[in-house]
């Protein structure tokens, strides 16, 4: 109440100041006209009476001032008042104030950005009621010859953790899988989950339309139903209420629609459509040799992740006991499902922190440069203010107020910059970082920027402030000393050169190592040639592609029209194409050698392939033959494995004709014979090293789970003109499959290297602007220099100096910041790239070409930098020089 | 010069305003002149210390202000202790009372 009260009366006097001085005027002149009519009753006459009265009461300005400044509204007024003198100073010198904010902005606007994204990925909390309790859990393999800390786990494993932990509330398991989507309207593949029955119940979301799945319908059934996204719901059912009952066709099968997701939910992937159950049949519940579920789980309220991954692995280890043949060397790792997304990009990003404060720290030693250089005119005026009795303290309140002020208007530049570079930012981001969809300015986000930037005008206001009130003001106003101030300014502004320079180095470092980087990799070789090749998604699944058979024929006929078509000179499918970071992994077994221990058979990635795919991709067959069509379920059954797989188990052999089979030596697989090897195919990405890998041939490969999704066509012009003969020739084979992702294997390549391109095109971004802000604070430093210096310089002439001498004297105190710069830089670069190792590929942190080509680079900077004020300290006239003062 | 409100305990200017107050409203020279007379010229205060706390008091709802005229048709500020000013008032005294037995008892005592 009083609080209030006390604003309340506050505030009126900071808007009705007028009328709120008025009456205290009024009511001290009545206390003084009273206090000496009652002198005067005693004989004094008025004139003595007010001076008794002064003397005894105090004087009246000096008690007014006293009441006045004793309320917290005159401490405002005092800022109030700095304001508005800090606007109007800034507003003498737009150009001045107009370069610090640009300088600022971009400081500001780069940090905010950046931030943006660092709060969305690593600290915003999941779109899920309780987030910090979903934790995934994984199989934690380790094995001599098999090491995977997130391994996704077996139907059998999760249906053990499911039925004996105690410290999950509750805990489900989901696979990817797409479907083509059919019945109204065009064929359509949407990406998709089958997911557990507690899918839903795990992450507390619910239907906004309808329901999710009840437990019964997690079984087994031959009637289907399916959640929907609402973005489906929009896009296929134009929002119709109605949908809820209706059948759709997802392979073939009918599905009913029994409920619809809230907007934006989504859960794993924001790709995902439709989530279908799981339904595991008796038989997969016990599979412990397929390992293709993501397990996620709640955990009960109060249980700690600790708890939780110490009843695991007491759960693993029961079941390594039960199940060694499959269970060795597991056990289990349970991470947040924040750590789970968050963690792989955040090393990047904490670098991507590092350098963009590295870059505001130089915007904040710039403009501290800059306001130090202008102390230097505004001398006189601080000096007189002092002189009139301006305390130290409030001249410099008054100078750090006109710091911060100009943060913030640098704050709402760099704020708007952040807005329209956000948009680029998120396509950059788009294929390498979670949560894009989610990047913005949000109250946090404008929080920190505000933050960022008063703590920058402190930092950059207090050196000038206290440069300005040093001193006393005898001295000041003297001239002699007036130099003596200087040079301490220009001590200042020389080591905040020095600073620059060296943190710019750091910067411009951080960016070389990366486009060193860059060409690296831009260098590697794929083990394909990627030019001229086309590839698309086409996935034969429903009623008629039940059979292996069913399928093999559709391949055959499509690549037979593929291949007709003018221009393609050949085409072929596979599982994956090659930097898709998807691959598949089987164990096997080598006629006549025995596996090291229980469950340690060898393990190696694989592709199903059609013949001529080796041809189309250009992966050179370095021995045997490749797959032709006539092998067949009836014929010998054939396999062709890569260099890295020949060499690692037959070395020194020669490995055609040898023979292995899928899985353990118990599991009852025919031996296939291998008819050829070719050359290492970077599957993974370009920057994973090739492992070695089994290709089989489709035809005799007919297994449920062996279905060829991507499709590639070699042509002899442009790969992207012949995208629409490829969909009509797919439309005439089967109407009812959609072909998607059609791409240039060069756009796959492109895409493949997009957290690369994205860190380079940020830290390029960086690198430019330490490099020209560093550039601007030796130029201003050297030109402030030379003009103090004229009269010195003028002498040097008049007494017979050579031109070049003073061109030499000017360009050696600039050459000695800028080394001094790039020395400490050079130093803290051996420091801190070590941080960066995650980030580069193919160079050391420490590359010395990248360390001595920047500082060259800087070194040469530095010098044009230089060799302006330099010109002009050389031609300074002598005559002019000496009269300058 | 001739300030002794320094020489007050803290907070006590504040409770010998209320005090002054609690016979009658009064105008700012009103309360200083009763309150020199009171103290027999031991407090003699002041303008800045007084008007200070009268805008404090104030702020606090202890007291409020009204313009009149005074018996010498002079237009003044009178302050006058409004309802929770006087239970402030009550309280203090009682407390100071308390406070001051209590010294006096340990200053009798040795």
């Amino acid at each position: 109440m009083s609080l209030l009260r006390n604003m309340a009366s506050g505030l009126r006097s900071l808007f009705r100041k007028e009328q709120v001085s008025q009456e205290l005027d009024e009511e001290l002149n009545g206390f003084l006209d009273m206090a000496a009519e009652e002198k005067m009753k005693q004989g004094m006459n008025r004139k003595e009476a007010l001076r008794a009265v002064r003397l005894e009461r105090g004087n009246l300005e000096v008690t007014k001032e006293v009441v006045r400044s004793a309320s917290w509204e005159s401490f405002v007024e005092g800022l109030w008042q700095d304001l508005r003198y800090g606007v109007r100073t800034l507003r003498k010198n737009p150009a001045f104030t107009a370069i610090i904010i640009l300088t600022l902005a971009l400081g500001i606007g780069a940090n905010t950005a950046i931030f943006s994204v660092v709060y969305t990925v690593l600290l915003k909390a999941l779109p899920y009621p309780q987030a910090d309790r979903l934790v995934m859990v994984y199989e934690n393999v380790h094995l001599p010859n098999y090491q995977n800390k997130h391994n996704t786990p077996s139907p059998g494993n999760f249906s053990d953790w499911m039925a004996q932990n105690t410290v999950f509330e509750s805990m489900a398991a989901y696979s990817n899988r797409s479907f083509n989507v059919t019945g109204t309207g065009e064929p359509l593949r949407v990406e998709g989950e089958r997911v557990s029955g507690e899918f839903f119940g795990s992450l507390q979301v619910n239907a906004t339309l309808g329901r999710v799945f009840t437990a019964e319908e997690d079984r087994p059934s031959t009637s289907h139903v399916v959640v929907i996204s609402d973005s489906l719901w929009r896009s296929r059912f134009a929002s119709d209420l109605r949908v809820l009952g209706q059948k759709v066709f997802l392979d073939d099968q009918g599905y009913e629609v029994i409920g619809v997701m809230p907007p934006r939910f989504h859960f794993p992937d924001p790709d995902d459509q439709l989530w279908v159950p799981l339904a595991l049949t008796p038989d997969e519940l016990i599979n412990r040799g397929s390992h293709y579920l993501d397990v996620f789980a709640r955990l009960k309220l109060g249980v700690t992740l600790a708890q939780a991954q110490t009843e695991m692995n007491l759960i693993a280890r029961r079941l390594t006991q039960l199940y060694p043949q499959s269970n060795t060397g597991q056990t289990v790792d349970v991470v947040p499902l924040q750590e789970d997304i968050a963690g792989p990009v955040r090393p990047a990003l904490l670098v991507l922190v590092g350098a963009v404060t590295l870059v505001l720290v130089i915007v904040c030693a710039n403009v501290a440069n800059l306001l130090l250089a202008r102390a230097s005119v505004r001398y006189r005026e601080i000096a007189v203010r002092l002189a009139l009795g301006a305390g130290h303290a409030r001249v410099a309140r008054q100078l750090l107020t006109e710091s911060v002020l100009l943060a913030l208007l640098g704050c709402a530049v760099g704020v708007l910059l952040a807005r329209w570079s956000l948009g680029a930012l998120k396509f950059l981001a788009a294929s390498n970082l979670p949560r894009t969809e989610e990047f913005g300015l949000s109250a946090p986000v404008l929080l920190f920027s505000m933050a960022i930037s008063l703590t920058a005008g402190l930092v950059f206001g207090v050196s000038p402030a206290l440069h300005a009130v040093r001193g006393n003001i005898q001295d000041t106003l003297k001239s002699g000393s007036r130099e003596r101030a200087a040079s301490s300014r220009l001590r200042t502004r020389s080591s905040l050169v020095v600073l620059e320079t060296a943190l710019g180095f750091v910067v411009v470092i951080g960016a070389g190592l990366l486009v060193r980087s860059f060409l690296r990799i831009e260098q590697v070789q794929l083990g394909f040639q990627p030019g001229g090749v086309l590839s698309f998604r086409v996935i034969p699944r429903g009623e008629r592609y039940s059979q292996g058979a069913q399928r093999v024929v559709f391949y055959q006929q499509a690549i037979e029209r593929l291949q007709a078509l003018p221009g393609v000179q050949s085409a072929a499918a596979v599982t994956f194409i090659p930097l898709t970071l998807a691959k598949g992994r089987k164990g096997f077994t080598i006629e006549g050698r025995a596996p090291s221990g229980p469950g340690q058979i060898p393990i190696a990635s694989y592709d199903i392939v059609t013949p001529t795919y080796f041809q189309t991709m250009q992966v050179p067959l370095l021995e045997g033959r490749d797959f032709s069509w006539s092998d067949s379920p009836q014929t010998q059954p054939v396999v062709i494995v890569n260099e890295a797989m020949a060499k690692r188990y037959w070395a020194g052999e020669d490995p055609l004709g040898k023979r292995f089979h899928q899985a353990g030596p118990d599991d009852k697989f025919p031996w296939m014979t291998i008819i050829g090897v070719v050359s290492d195919v970077r599957e993974f990405s370009p920057t994973v090293a090739p492992e070695p890998t089994m290709y089989f041939p489709i035809a005799q490969f007919t297994y449920a789970d062996a279905i060829l999704r991507d499709w590639v066509v070699r042509t002899n012009g442009d790969p992207a003109r012949v995208a629409s003969s490829v969909r009509s020739v797919i439309r005439q084979v089967d109407k009812n499959l959609p072909v998607t992702r059609i791409r240039t294997m060069e756009e796959v390549r492109s895409l493949s290297l997009a957290s690369q391109r994205m860190n380079l095109l940020l830290f390029g971004l960086f690198a430019v602007l330490a490099l020209a802000l560093a550039t601007i604070g030796i130029y201003g430093v050297l030109a402030y220099n030379v003009a103090q210096r004229t009269r010195e310089i003028g002498i040097r002439l008049a007494l017979g100096a050579d031109g070049n001498a003073v061109l030499r004297l000017v360009l050696r105190q600039g050459m000695r910041l800028a080394g001094l710069g790039v020395l400490l830089g050079f130093i803290g670069a051996l420091a801190l790239t070590r941080l960066m190792s995650g980030m580069i590929y193919g160079v050391s942190s420490t590359d010395p070409a990248t360390f001595f080509g920047v500082a060259t680079l800087l070194g040469f900077i530095a010098a044009a930098a230089c060799y302006i004020p330099a010109r002009r300290a050389m031609r300074v006239d002598p005559i002019v020089a000496l009269r300058y003062e | 010069m001739g300030d002794k409100s320094g020489d007050l305990v803290q907070g006590t200017l504040d409770m010998l305003i209320l005090k002054t107050l609690a016979l009658e409203p009064m105008h700012g020279y009103g309360i200083a002149v009763r309150l020199e007379q009171m103290s027999k010229g031991v407090f003699r205060l002041n303008a800045g210390s007084l008007f200070v706390a009268f805008q404090r008091l104030q702020r606090d709802g202890l007291i409020r202000s009204e313009w009149k005229a005074t018996e010498n048709s002079r237009r003044a500020k009178y302050y006058a202790l409004t309802e929770q000013g006087r239970k402030r008032l009550n309280s203090e005294t009682r407390e100071w009372g308390r406070q001051a037995a209590a010294i006096a008892r340990i200053l009798e005592a040795s």
